[in-house]
């Protein structure tokens, strides 16, 4: 019974976390990153420090971001070029691609090794 | 006499001018500190804000030109979130040099 309940809640979590990335489609994002990858590398690891770092961003930030530089809530004329031409389901492709890739990480402030 | 005094001017100036490029480079170390705030929102996985809702961008192995470039510009007012215009708003150019070389140090592996 126990370990039912437990079967079933890490079910229940996984497909939860799997709907929750649903909205776009890391494949179909790779084929339109093409034109990202300039300035913030393939795999969305930049070289270029002037440029943000998009590997293992979350998604649905990555979707804001692209929206703001679009509508204006970010004024950057680069960005607003490419973000102006991208659609929600560009912009939710393009966050599943980045998203998923190995980059970015969640800092803890009791890490030392950082600047050690 | 007084040219004595002159160069001694110019010496300390040049030592100054000198020493400059090197401040304005971040101190992790003193970032560290400064970064206490940040982790309010930066430091808890998968937290996400009330409105507009999505997650806090993740910081760790950002580079550290983006992130001073980010934070001048919410101090701007160049991007529009309201809490991140309030926090880099008492920032200071070293202060967020600082803060970009702390979350920069952070390896993915």
């Amino acid at each position: 019974m126990n370990k039912f309940a437990i079967f079933a809640m890490m079910f229940a979590i996984a497909g939860y976390t799997v709907q929750a990335q649903a909205g776009g489609d890391p494949v179909a994002g790779k084929q339109k990153a093409s034109t990202c990858a300039a300035c913030h590398g393939a795999d969305g690891n930049s070289t270029n420090p002037q440029f943000p770092r998009l590997a293992g961003q979350y998604a649905d930030y990555i979707v804001q971001a692209l929206k703001e530089y679009k509508n204006g809530g970010r004024q950057n004329p680069i960005m607003k070029n490419f973000a102006g031409k991208l659609n929600e389901q560009d912009r939710e492709d393009l966050a599943a691609y980045f998203s998923s890739q190995h980059g970015l990480i969640q800092p803890k402030l009791n890490r030392r090794d950082n600047v050690e | 006499m007084r040219k004595q005094t002159l160069l001694r001017v110019l010496v300390l100036g040049l030592g100054i001018a000198m020493a400059g490029p090197a401040l304005s480079a971040g101190d992790p170390h003193a970032g560290r500190l400064k970064a206490f705030t940040c982790f309010g929102c930066h430091g808890i996985p998968g937290y996400t804000n009330a409105y507009p809702n999505y997650h806090v961008p993740k910081l760790g192995g950002q580079h550290a030109q983006y992130i001073v470039k980010a934070l001048t510009e919410y101090k701007e007012h160049k991007r529009s979130y309201p809490t991140m215009q309030a926090q880099a708003a008492s920032l200071s150019k070293q202060d967020m040099e600082d803060i970009a070389a702390f979350f920069q140090g952070f390896k993915n592996n």
